[in-house]
């Protein structure tokens, strides 16, 4: 067991987060969902003390939560509350995490829900997630990091009850947990929460292997059909580096020029929103990304042992998608053969140096971004790029850039209208012209260059095409 | 009110000022090393947006306010943001529009001379209107997919006749089309409401007040006042039950909306603060309402209610989400059995001494960060005009009892002031 302990009395909160790694990863064959519905069951499932009903009616009046979030590699069992109840509150949470309920009903009704969260959410009415998870099918085919950590419709189907109990016992256990604490900690109260971890077992099932990354250039393509009045647009590749590896972060640098998450700096969103307002936005991740809530920034808890580099294009009009995908595969083709110049090296370093600072504002993800530091054997993305930005060099950047990213062999998953679907597959494969025209006024060089991106060329092979219907999706 | 009102719940100091143009400039020093927002509040939302044709403006506003002055182009603002590290965005609601910006607290004075700029010189193009517009509507298609959406858009239509809370902040999808042909409306609507006695600066982190208060003075003084008269239409007192459906394409899980129209908030209104806690006593995961219907029926998996806090009489609205479109009709019937009781029976008191320590642990909980304790701070502001607001709001709810309670769910829980629409999938959205 590692444990991250950050004290402040800044704050009257106490924040505490355990990450397991376990995750989907963990899943048997055919009991894909197992790890989600174990979170799900630890969350709202009860204690073998008190029923879930019970829990909730404990917890209401401090008016704190006890969040568990599944991802592919970890989960994390995590809260915040005021220090008026820290006594009562961990008494409440200490029991969750060691003696879980697995209760029949509360195991029925999670399952359904979790069922619904795939089938009647992200296949219906989720159309950006569903892209993003439909371009992990094709990243890491075979592999549990190629389908939502819900599962699949046939695995969640399988799941029992006993199936969870067996899952937690064997994969909640002290050689997978970090312990993170942070705020107004009192004193005695590190001890006693070890002292408790202990009843945890030592150690349990190995940690499975890891996707292989498929080789090979060209576009894979997967068009996934439902309705929907604007298509949403992912592509992206495996990469062979994490926060791990020295290069990755000279990678995160060029990202950030690129497309980084929700902002207006972002190659892609100038180019696709600001001077042709395509869509609403469009970003780029070198590694797994959830936005936290409404905020901007990554939530923390959710690292992986092997990322992708990945570009997000919200929906656009169905006769646009052609032409914003070559848009942003061009873009990134001069990315990777232009590299960043000198001068956006110095403004994207000066943005990032400043902005990281902001990612850790509560004591809760200040406490999970050092946990995921030390997942990765090093400190908290915050430090690294702190300590690494001064020494890096325009020229780390784009050796980075060569060496990892690679437009030629992108992944590409639309989420479309069964309407279009065909006619806008037929186009790609055929590298089909595809020119633009917009209802409002456009700047004259803006329009000249989309002459050129009409016909940029993509490496797409009809018969890596696949155009199929979202209820067969992850079923 | 013997005694109630003397006690606080914002939990740090508030320091304030009026500058001579009548911009409201208020200061909250935190423990927040290094830190600090900068948040300005436009009174201003899809509220304001009284002429035919022209909804959804004020969000589409708030996407002009990033096209540009003389002195700092987009580009270069976005530059100066940039170095600095910034996050800045803008979100628009039914009753104001809000920029914000958190930074590094040594980078306020620039932050301040820029945000400064924008409220007072702002200037764009037809054609940066016109590109701006079409992102607009991708914003609208981008939630198009979203059934939560729809549900929302079609409830207000129903439920309001005159007032313009009838659209919702993205606005009418048809006037949305429209406003790439609106360029000299979006001009109007600047001159008329970025005005800076229609307008709020809350300044929350590590500073100190009165270099804030300089700051402000020098970066905000020029700000013209000349807020202009708005006259929002009275909503009719409702008379009747109105009812719509809608029927989705994807297959997703059918939705229950039930709208009463209630008070205007009122930091010192009892029936308002009755409704906040009639809204968790039988709604909240410990209700017995929830118990019924998600833990031990199982035929909802989300139950939510709420009374809006707004300037003019929003919603009090219940939601469920069901899971099999034939239990819809017993999960309406389940909800409206529990407004009737809520008028009917008498909350015990350790159950509202809960709720309202729930409510208090949740405001306190939400103020962690600069950036939440100036979003709250402004929320307020542009409700009520008074920091005050905040303290006297958490008084009013230590006042209410079990009389008012019921009283409050009788005057407002009337079937004849109910809206109800309801989402389910298939071609005709039967059975929800």
């Amino acid at each position: 067991m590692k444990s991250v302990l950050l004290p402040s009395d800044a704050s009257p909160f106490v924040a505490i987060r355990f990450l397991f790694t376990t995750g989907s990863v963990d899943d048997p064959a055919g009991k894909e969902g197992l790890a989600a519905a174990t979170g799900a069951l630890l969350a709202e499932g009860g204690t073998q003390k008190l029923t879930y009903e019970q829990l909730l009616e404990a917890l209401y009046p401090m008016a704190a939560g006890i969040g568990v979030h599944v991802d592919r590699d970890v989960t994390v069992v995590q809260g915040i509350v005021h220090r008026d109840h820290l006594d009562r509150y961990y008494d409440l949470m200490r029991q969750v995490v060691l003696t879980p309920r697995y209760d029949t009903k509360e195991f029925d009704r999670l399952k359904d829900d979790q069922h619904n969260a795939l089938v009647a959410g992200l296949r219906a009415v989720d159309d950006e997630g569903f892209g993003m998870e439909s371009l992990a099918s094709l990243l890491y085919p075979g592999h549990a990091y190629g389908r939502p950590v819900e599962g699949t419709v046939r695995g969640i189907r399988a799941l029992t009850r006993e199936d969870t109990e067996a899952f937690h016992r064997t994969r909640f256990t002290r050689d997978r947990l970090t312990l993170g604490l942070a705020g107004c900690i009192p004193d005695g109260f590190v001890e006693r929460v070890i002292g408790d971890l202990g009843a945890l077992p030592a150690a349990g099932a190995p940690r499975p292997s890891l996707p292989v990354a498929p080789a090979g250039k060209g576009f894979d393509t997967l068009v996934v059909t439902k309705p929907a009045r604007a298509w949403a647009i992912s592509l992206g590749h495996p990469l062979s580096i994490t926060r791990a590896d020295d290069d990755f972060y000279p990678l995160f640098l060029a990202n950030s020029y690129f497309g980084e998450h929700r902002t207006f700096n972002g190659v892609l969103m100038t180019k696709m929103r600001s001077d042709r307002g395509l869509n609403y936005g469009d970003y780029s991740y070198v590694e797994s990304f959830v936005q936290d809530g409404a905020s901007t920034f990554a939530m923390p808890n959710v690292p992986r042992r092997r990322q992708a580099f990945t570009i997000w294009i919200r929906p656009v009009a169905a006769a646009h998608a052609h032409f914003a995908i070559r848009l942003a595969v061009r873009e990134l083709r001069r990315l990777v053969r232009e590299g960043l110049t000198p001068q956006a090296f110095e403004e994207t370093r000066a943005f990032l140096a400043n902005y990281s600072a902001l990612w850790v504002q509560t004591p809760s993800r200040r406490l999970g971004f050092a946990m995921d530091g030390a997942f990765y054997g090093g400190k908290s993305l915050v430090d690294e790029l702190a300590s690494r930005l001064p020494e890096m060099t325009v020229e780390d950047v784009n050796v980075a850039i060569r060496r990892h990213l690679d437009p030629e062999r992108l992944k590409l998953a639309v989420i479309a209208d069964p309407e279009g679907a065909k006619g806008f597959v037929e186009a790609l494969a055929a590298n089909a012209p595809s020119p633009v025209s917009y209802e409002s006024a456009t700047k004259p060089e803006v329009e000249a260059e989309d002459l050129t991106i009409a016909k940029e060329q993509l490496p797409v092979d009809a018969a890596r095409c696949r155009i199929i219907p979202a209820e067969t999706m992850f079923d | 009110m013997p005694g109630a009102a003397s006690r606080t719940t914002f939990p740090y100091p508030i320091v304030e000022t009026v500058l001579d143009n009548g911009l409201q400039v208020v200061a909250v020093p935190l423990d927040t090393p290094g830190l600090a927002a900068h948040y300005v509040a436009i009174r201003a939302g899809s509220r304001n947006e009284v002429e035919p044709g022209l909804s959804g403006f004020a969000h589409f506003f708030e996407h002009m306010m990033f096209r540009g002055t003389p002195r700092f182009t987009p580009e270069r603002y976005n530059d100066v943001l940039k170095r600095l590290g910034a996050d800045g965005n803008a979100f628009t609601t039914d009753d104001w529009t809000c920029y914000h910006v958190v930074a590094a607290a040594d980078a306020l004075p620039t932050v301040m001379d820029l945000e400064a700029d924008r409220f007072m010189n702002l200037s764009y193009g037809v054609e940066a209107f016109q590109k701006e517009a079409a992102a607009v509507l991708g914003e609208y298609n981008k939630n198009a997919s979203i059934p939560f959406n729809a549900l929302f858009e079609k409830l207000h239509d129903t439920a309001y006749t005159a007032h313009t809370y009838k659209h919702t902040t993205m606005g009418f999808l048809k006037d949305i089309e429209d406003m790439p042909n609106q360029y000299d409306y979006s001009l109007a609507f600047f001159a008329r409401w970025y005005r800076a006695d229609n307008a709020v600066l809350v300044v929350a982190g590590d500073i100190d007040p009165e270099r804030v208060f300089d700051l402000a003075r020098r970066h905000y003084g020029a700000w013209r006042p000349g807020v202009a008269p708005l006259s929002t239409p009275v909503e009719p007192a409702q008379t009747g039950e109105r009812v719509a459906r809608i029927a989705w394409a994807a297959p997703t899980l059918p939705l229950v909306a039930m709208a009463f129209h209630a008070p205007a908030f009122d930091a010192e209104g009892i029936e308002g603060h009755a409704l906040d806690v009639l809204a968790q006593a039988y709604f909240a995961p410990t209700s017995p309402l929830h118990k019924e219907l998600v833990l031990d029926r199982q035929w909802v998996d989300w139950l939510t209610a709420g009374a809006e806090d707004r300037r003019d009489p929003g919603f009090f609205l219940v939601l469920a989400r069901v899971k099999d479109v034939e239990h819809a009709g017993d999960v309406r019937a389940a909800i409206e059995r529990t407004l009737e009781l809520a008028g009917s029976s008498k909350l015990p008191a350790d159950r509202l001494s809960q709720v309202v320590s729930r409510l208090r642990y949740g405001f306190l909980s939400g103020l962690q960060a600069p950036d939440q304790v100036a979003s709250t701070v402004c929320h307020y502001l542009q409700l009520t005009g008074a920091t005050s607001s905040i303290d006297t709001s958490f008084a009013t709810l230590d006042r209410v009892g079990a009389a008012d309670l019921s009283a409050a769910a009788m005057r407002v829980f009337r079937p004849s002031n109910r809206t109800v629409v309801t989402l389910a999938p298939g071609p005709t959205g039967e059975g929800a």
